[in-house]
């Protein structure tokens, strides 16, 4: 990537002189001369880029043991390596990735990531943390060319890159085998690529213009592949592009049909390009993984069908079900289990004393039931009785096979849920009471159309109480067996009261393939999708417990052990100088607004030079703003369980802008001294700064390479004194 | 567009201009300069209305042709000229008619059903809790409550009556109509206030009899205003509220506004506005979106009319800014702290939601923390027995039980095996502890007193089973990365006991060093390994009961270390078991109660208030998600009758609910539509039209934006009745927006005909809603006997879920 970005400077030398001459004529003074030289711009560059790179790399293979997520992505990674279906609320793309760069490392997937803190030993895992740590070194040289192309100042670009680099959150978080690096590796990828898209302006239609446009479509799906949190950066493009429409429309020389031509550019490019891209992410994702792994539970039954192993795959029962088959009820929201029942009783106490009723994920003799007319019993299957068809809106009972009991509920309070209704096994050998009796409501179903397996869901009305059948997915105590409460919910409307046949025996009636009830690639695609949704909307945090909460992150109140066992120490905290100064320079950037706001609105004039220096500022700052907004702001609002790890790609855009605010700092302060120190003023400003942040990093390394062990209180320790908030825990 | 056709519009629309400033002297009064609406007259002379009118066209030449014509033969366009229907109402009878009816839909049948309707479970209560002046705790602040509890106040309420579940009667003791009356008479008021708002808006009387028709037959609206609930209240204020700011507004941008600045109708309005959003925002938290409406309409005046007039000198615009940040800051800061201070000084009886507060906090009401605290000793001594509350968040007592912390956990890691301490959110005798000097062996209470000050070190004994606080260098149960904290149980595996605890009083600039019972906030640092005895916020699985974990943490300057007792007494017995009787069984010793200002009370009460949510009901039936608001999916039960089918049910008059959802999405295309066409220099309808389709947009649209986006991104149980206040902005676009319709029709086709053809239409949508109201009004009203095929009648969605309990 930074070759690609070489091969393409001259050019940006040459937009450079295209630039607004007023930039030129007051560039007068001594402290910026010099700066458009192309030897120090790429010895500037360079410089930052082996820095990076030595940074990154430098103990990189240190912990030698498992670190935080690593856990979950290293596994991930490997699935796609031994190719079994996993499931994650996150889409494929970034565990791809990683997987890729294990097998690049002949990884074969055997470790088994199994709890933070093992050891490696001789597995390679070197691969997987080369290539994220790869890619989150590309975001120093990425923000760097960024704010390049957004102000065409070299202090800017190299204040906005130094930021980044030596920032310890943004090195800790961008080491490890962690779906991070890719996601801020696209997320930058995808601002760089639409500022360069945007400068291209004055050529629409040539080759870098689309080239560069395609390339944001590209960028951006990346983003969102790895994570849902990289739809923010789409906001921005999408912001980015309705504004250079806007200005586009608003050129008279030009035709409407002009600004439509644009549009539809922008809509193939930015709309089309990433939808197909993205369906062709998850049509790779559901190729590659192919094998029954420990993902198949979440699925629906159908879905479990295309994965071999599962037992699903190849199997065959009847495609209707008939009065008197054996069947297994399988809950058919996410994660639903099916319905079981066991020879114990619910205990004193806990309603009415009658056997268990609940789900259970497991495949078990017990999840078994025959289903039969309410007013008949159970037919035997060597009957010669011509077969009935169980139809929608029938009055059924459903019978325990390994206990003869039927499936019941009354009037007594669920065993968690005190508002639901129990739910029991009742009766002897088949034969219990009126309130057995449950109505079939076929979901969108036809009056008497019969009941398929697997491809129909359906509702179990209580016939007596007008109640569900419904699982609350809350876990039983002990007596229980922890399995999953079934209850009888008076709210007909519930979610988790759907269910379907999996299983289906009935010997006289033909069977099919499960290959008959294949979902489709779409199908399935949506199918993940309403799975991961559902996943990521289950994350809430639990009762009193504390989490992360937004407000705490831009102040870097409280971070993240990496590894905290014996050994190592690393500890995700960023560097607070470069923080808290983002920070000052934001609340800067929002004074320089309101009071350029003001000026102009009453008509106050500033000097040209100044005028053109903050409009730079103020253009390049607006646009990173609003993308640290999108990326920081949607966490207030959401109910999930939240991470100091979510703050990063805003920091991205408040480091660049501190980057820039600096440049418009150290360029507007020395003109205010005498002419004699404004030379000196301006490199000591700089130096300053640099070494300021220099010093700092230097100061907090050991969060990011490995702190000694033992509290920061004792003198010996590597972070004595330097834990200058109460709040870290190290 | 060629571009041709671009500069005929741009000639046009700056001819118009010049004609108009030559030749018109605009005999027509400014409705804005006049400040009051209702007089302005509305239709022009007869002669006028058979003039042509400009005509749309869609090819340059035509349209050239066109303008070429109109422009010598009328004198000059604007929008009076276009053909209108000449109806003039002198006697403002429109809203007067509007307000008799909305008074006799919203008082008819008022008292009836004469039982608890839905939320009036918890106004009603918290009314009745008013007139016996206990103390309660809600979410949302107080001045819809104190309306209610006014009413019923007047209306002879002595607080007697017990809200126990809906449906339930109510007896001869509630002045069940006073207390309607509320907001049936807001919700009426509602009416002719809308009225006003559209005539300020610059609309036609019609129109503004339109808006008001609409939230006069508007279901949901009629059935909220019926009963003892806030959104009629809250709606009134803020429509008062808008209203007042309009006509700010209208001073502000007439044309001598200069000679208007700080008049007494110019603080009039200014004041009364920011003082009925306050008010709005002071029934409800919501109300804040009408208020920051406001807040953007005055903001974005000053911006163009006072920052942007060259003419101020420096110093006016500062005493506009000032006068505008006194108005919309100081004032709304006074009156919110004002409902507090009456909210405070009313309730001054310990009750039901004590617990919800500080010890401090409920040992200031009167009879508060009676049972616990009444007379207890206030200084902590060797021997003073406690029980030690987590002071943050929600409350929870340090807690130990005779069981032990299991040998291995579930993730394999071991413990000490000791017996477990916890965090116990219940008052139980397991929360006794007894404070001791470490180097004392006897424990009752004798003068001199021993009294425990800042920096001391002392043990803390648990009282049933006498065993130590302690804790060491074992990871704790949930947290492996704090230290464990236990009962010191001595098995012999070389694990000492370390059991000293310091204490630190963290507010003892205002308190003193002295441990004193509620007041002091104390943290107890553990001697030997500098940790913090702190609240984890985990919980612990099944063998602990699932109470919460307490551990040692390093991090000791936070909220979570931080304790106070809560219940003190001195211990009298030497001998354990004795001490253990009376630990159970003893009563207190009476004390002089706590005095607590009202500052402090104040602010404890905010913080409550904004950040312990009590409110969110799981799982209920009748939840609504904000996109179902805007096709009226679901509704919500508010009562059935015991003996029929009768029922009261939330729904909007479904008409209304669908046709103001397309007049949104219209207003917003042909918005998106003129923005574009301008950037292009073409203006398709005159400057009058838009910037009245402008302002409509500032005011009704962003209104609505304001009250309706939020919900999507908060993480409440949500209900249909949330989704009012922006309904209310709806239906004034939808009015807004038919007026538009006709100019258009008008600018377009030249024939009366098709004028009538409107007024045609729109009477028949008219009909239509009133035939619908008429259908849905017995779920207003809970008018009975009804029926179950009555019921299913009704019921025109699948997903409206109405009760049908009986055939």
């Amino acid at each position: 990537m930074p070759k690609a970005e070489g091969s393409d400077a001259p050019a940006t030398a040459a937009s450079r002189s295209t630039e607004p001459k007023s930039k030129k004529t007051h560039r007068d003074t001594a402290y910026d001369s010099g700066k458009t030289s192309t030897g120090l711009w790429w010895t500037l560059f360079g410089l930052i880029l082996i820095t990076t790179a030595a940074t990154r790399f430098y103990k990189l293979d240190q912990p030698d043991h498992i670190c935080w997520d690593e856990t979950h992505f290293g596994k991930f990674g490997g699935y796609y390596i031994n190719r079994t279906f996993f499931f994650d609320v996150h889409p494929p793309l970034g565990k791809m990735l990683i997987g890729l760069f294990g097998y690049l490392d002949g990884y074969n997937a055997t470790f088994a990531f199994e709890k933070p803190g093992d050891k490696y030993e001789d597995y390679p895992y070197m691969g997987m943390r080369a290539g994220c740590a790869i890619m989150g070194a590309l975001l120093v040289p990425l923000s760097f060319l960024t704010v390049w192309e957004m102000t065409f100042s070299l202090p800017a670009a190299t204040f906005a890159g130094v930021l980044i680099l030596l920032d310890h959150g943004m090195l800790t978080l961008n080491r490890y085998i962690l779906l991070d690096p890719p996601l801020l590796f696209f997320i930058s990828a995808s601002v760089y690529t639409t500022v360069k898209f945007h400068n291209q302006r004055h050529r629409a239609f040539s080759f870098p213009w689309w080239f560069w446009l395609s390339a944001t479509g590209a960028m951006l799906v990346g983003s969102v592949a790895v994570k849902f949190v990289g739809v923010f950066v789409v906001f921005l493009v999408g912001f980015r592009a309705i504004a250079d429409l806007w200005e586009i429309l608003g050129d008279l020389s030009r035709p409407v049909s002009y600004t439509v031509k644009h549009f539809m550019a922008r809509a193939l490019c930015l709309i089309a390009l990433p939808i197909v891209l993205y369906m062709g992410i998850f049509y790779i994702h559901l190729r590659v993984l192919y094998l029954s792994g420990p993902g198949d539970g979440y699925f629906s039954s159908a879905f479990q069908t295309h994965l071999e192993g599962n037992f699903l795959h190849n199997a065959s029962t009847p495609r209707e079900v008939a009065y008197g088959s054996l069947l297994t009820l399988k809950n058919s929201i996410t994660g639903g289990g099916y319905l079981h029942s066991h020879m114990h009783l619910y205990p004193a106490g806990v309603g009415a004393k009658q056997q268990q009723v609940t789900t259970y994920s497991h495949k078990d003799g017990n999840n078994r039931w025959f289903i039969k007319k309410f007013n008949k019993p159970t037919p035997l299957w060597n009957s010669t009785d011509s077969i009935e068809l169980v139809r929608n809106g029938d009055l059924i009972r459903l019978e325990h096979r390994p206990t003869r009991r039927n499936l019941h509920s009354h009037k007594e309070p669920a065993p968690v849920s005190r508002k639901h209704y129990q739910v029991t096994g009742y009766g002897e050998n088949g034969t219990g009471d009126a309130n057995d009796v449950w109505r079939l409501v076929i979901e969108g179903g036809a009056e008497n159309e019969p009941l398929e397996t697997m491809r129909h869901k359906f509702k179990l009305v209580h016939y007596l109480q007008n109640c569900v059948l419904s699982t609350t997915k809350k876990t039983l105590p002990k007596w229980g067996y922890e399995q999953q409460e079934v209850t009888c919910n008076p709210n007909l409307r519930d979610a988790a009261a759907v269910w379907n046949v999996e299983d289906n025996r009935f010997p006289r009636l033909p069977n099919v393939s499960f290959s008959a009830y294949k979902l489709n690639f779409f199908q399935r695609f949506f199918e993940a999708h309403a799975v991961m949704f559902s996943g990521n909307a289950g994350l809430k945090p639990k009762d009193g417990e504390l989490t992360s909460r937004p407000w705490m992150w831009p102040i870097n109140l409280r971070g993240q052990f990496f590894s905290a066992g014996e050994g190592v120490k690393i500890y995700l905290l960023g560097n607070p100088i470069i923080w808290w100064s983002n920070l000052v320079f934001m609340a800067f950037y929002l004074t320089l607004l309101v009071v350029k706001s003001i000026r102009d609105r009453r008509g106050i004039i500033s000097s040209p030079h100044q005028k053109a220096l903050q409009e730079r500022a103020l253009s390049a700052c607006g646009w990173l703003y609003i993308g640290w907004l999108l990326h920081y702001v949607p966490f207030w609002g959401m109910g999930r369980i939240l991470y100091f790890h979510h703050y990063f790609p805003a920091l991205l855009f408040s480091s660049m802008m501190s980057g820039v605010v600096i440049d418009y700092l150290v360029e507007s302060i020395p003109p205010l001294l005498p002419a004699g120190i404004r030379n000196s003023a301006y490199h000591l400003l700089v130096g300053g700064i640099v070494s300021s942040l220099i010093y700092s990093f230097y100061l907090f390394a050991p969060l990011t390479y490995g702190m000694s062990n033992g509290p920061s209180t004792e003198a010996n320790s590597t972070m004595y004194g330097m834990r200058w908030l109460e709040t870290w825990e190290f | 567009m060629g571009d041709t056709e671009v500069k005929n519009r741009k000639v046009n629309r700056n001819k118009n201009k010049n004609e108009k400033n030559k030749e018109i002297p605009n005999p027509a009064v400014d409705p804005r300069d006049e400040g009051d609406g209702e007089s302005t007259p509305e239709a022009l002379p007869e002669e006028l209305t058979e003039e042509p009118i400009l005509k749309k066209s869609a090819s340059p030449k035509k349209s050239e042709k066109k303008q070429r014509k109109a422009g010598s033969a009328t004198a000059g366009q604007s929008l009076a000229d276009l053909p209108t229907l000449a109806v003039t109402c002198h006697f403002n009878l429109l809203p007067m008619l509007l307000f008799g009816v909305a008074l006799a839909t919203r008082f008819y049948a008022l008292d009836q059903p004469n039982s608890i309707v839905f939320d009036e479970l918890h106004y009603g209560r918290y009314a009745g809790l008013y007139q016996k002046q206990t103390f309660f705790f809600d979410s949302h602040p107080p001045l819809g409550k104190q309306l209610l509890a006014l009413a019923g106040y007047l209306g002879g309420f002595q607080g007697d009556f017990k809200f126990d579940k809906i449906g339930s009667s109510y007896n001869a003791s509630v002045p069940v109509f006073a207390m309607r009356a509320v907001p049936a008479l807001t919700g009426s008021l509602l009416i002719p206030l809308v009225y006003m708002i559209m005539l300020q808006l610059n609309y036609s009387q019609w129109t503004a009899a339109l808006a008001g028709f609409l939230f006069l037959f508007d279901n949901a609206l009629l059935t909220q205003s019926h009963y003892m609930l806030m959104e009629p209240i809250i709606l009134f204020f803020a429509m008062s509220g808008v209203l007042c700011v309009l006509k700010f507004r209208a001073l502000e941008r007439s044309g001598n506004a200069q000679a208007h600045s700080y008049s007494l109708r110019w603080w009039g309005w200014l004041l009364s506005g920011s003082i009925f959003l306050t008010c709005a925002l002071c029934v409800k938290y919501v109300g804040v979106y009408s208020y920051l409406l406001g807040l953007a309409l005055v903001g974005h005046d000053f911006w163009e009319k006072v920052l942007g007039n060259l003419s101020l000198t420096k110093k006016q615009v500062f005493g506009h800014a000032v006068a505008r940040f006194f108005a919309f800051f100081v004032v709304p800061l006074m009156v919110y702290i004002g409902v507090f201070y009456i909210h405070l000084t009313t309730l001054v009886n310990a009750g039901p939601h004590d617990s919800a507060m500080s010890s401090a906090f409920q040992a200031s009401l009167e009879g508060g923390l009676s049972s616990i605290v009444r007379g207890q000793p206030l200084e902590v001594v060797h021997g003073s027995q406690v029980t030690l509350r987590h002071a943050h968040g929600s409350p929870c007592w340090l807690h130990s039980h005779a069981a032990n912390y299991p040998v291995k956990y579930a993730d394999k890691r071991g413990s000490s095996h000791q017996q477990q301490v916890t965090c116990y959110v219940a008052k139980d005798i397991n929360n006794w502890w007894i404070v001791k000097r470490p180097n004392r062996t006897d424990l009752a209470v004798a003068a001199p007193l021993d009294r425990i000050s800042h920096g001391e070190e002392i043990q803390l004994v648990h009282g049933i089973t006498g065993r130590n606080l302690n804790s060491h260098n074992v990871a704790a149960p949930a947290s492996p990365t704090k230290q464990e904290v236990s009962c010191y149980v001595d098995h012999n595996v070389s694990m000492p006991a370390q059991d000293v605890w310091r204490v630190e009083i963290t507010n003892r600039e205002e308190i003193g060093d002295v441990w004193h019972a509620l007041e002091s906030m104390v943290r107890l640092i553990h001697v030997n390994t500098s940790v913090a005895l702190a609240f984890s916020g985990r919980m612990l699985p099944d063998w602990g009961h699932n109470q919460h974990e307490i551990v040692g943490d390093v991090m000791v300057n936070q909220p979570n270390t931080i304790f106070n007792v809560e219940e003190h007494r001195y211990t009298r017995n030497e001998d354990e078991k004795d001490r253990q009787l009376e630990l159970m069984t003893t009563d207190f010793i009476p004390l002089e109660p706590v005095v607590m200002g009202f500052w402090e009370k104040f602010f404890e009460l905010q913080i409550r208030m904004l950040f312990i949510s009590n409110e969110n009901v799981q799982n209920h039936m009748y939840t609504s998600s904000p996109w179902e608001w805007l096709v009226l999916t679901r509704g919500i039960a508010y009562w059935v009758s015991p003996d029929s089918n009768a029922q009261i049910h939330l729904l909007g008059n479904i008409f209304i609910w669908y046709s103001a959802t397309i007049a949104l999405a219209a207003y917003c295309s042909l918005l998106v539509f003129y923005l574009l066409r301008q950037r292009r220099q073409c203006f398709d309808i005159h400057e009058e039209a838009w910037n009245q389709f402008r302002t409509t947009g500032e005011v009704l649209l962003l209104g609505y934006v304001f009250h309706f986006l939020p919900y999507f991104f908060v993480d409440h149980t949500l209900f249909l009745h949330h989704y009012l206040p922006a309904l209310a902005f709806k239906l004034l676009l939808n009015a807004a927006l038919v007026e538009h319709l006709y100019y258009l029709t008008r600018l377009v086709f030249a024939k009366q005909f098709f004028n009538w053809m409107c007024v045609l239409i729109v009477l028949t949508w008219m009909s239509g809603i009133l035939m619908v109201f008429n259908k849905f009004l017995p779920l207003c009203y809970g008018l009975g006997p009804m029926n179950a095929t009555q019921i299913l009648d009704l019921k025109l969605r699948e997903t409206w879920d109405f009760i049908v309990h009986k055939p």
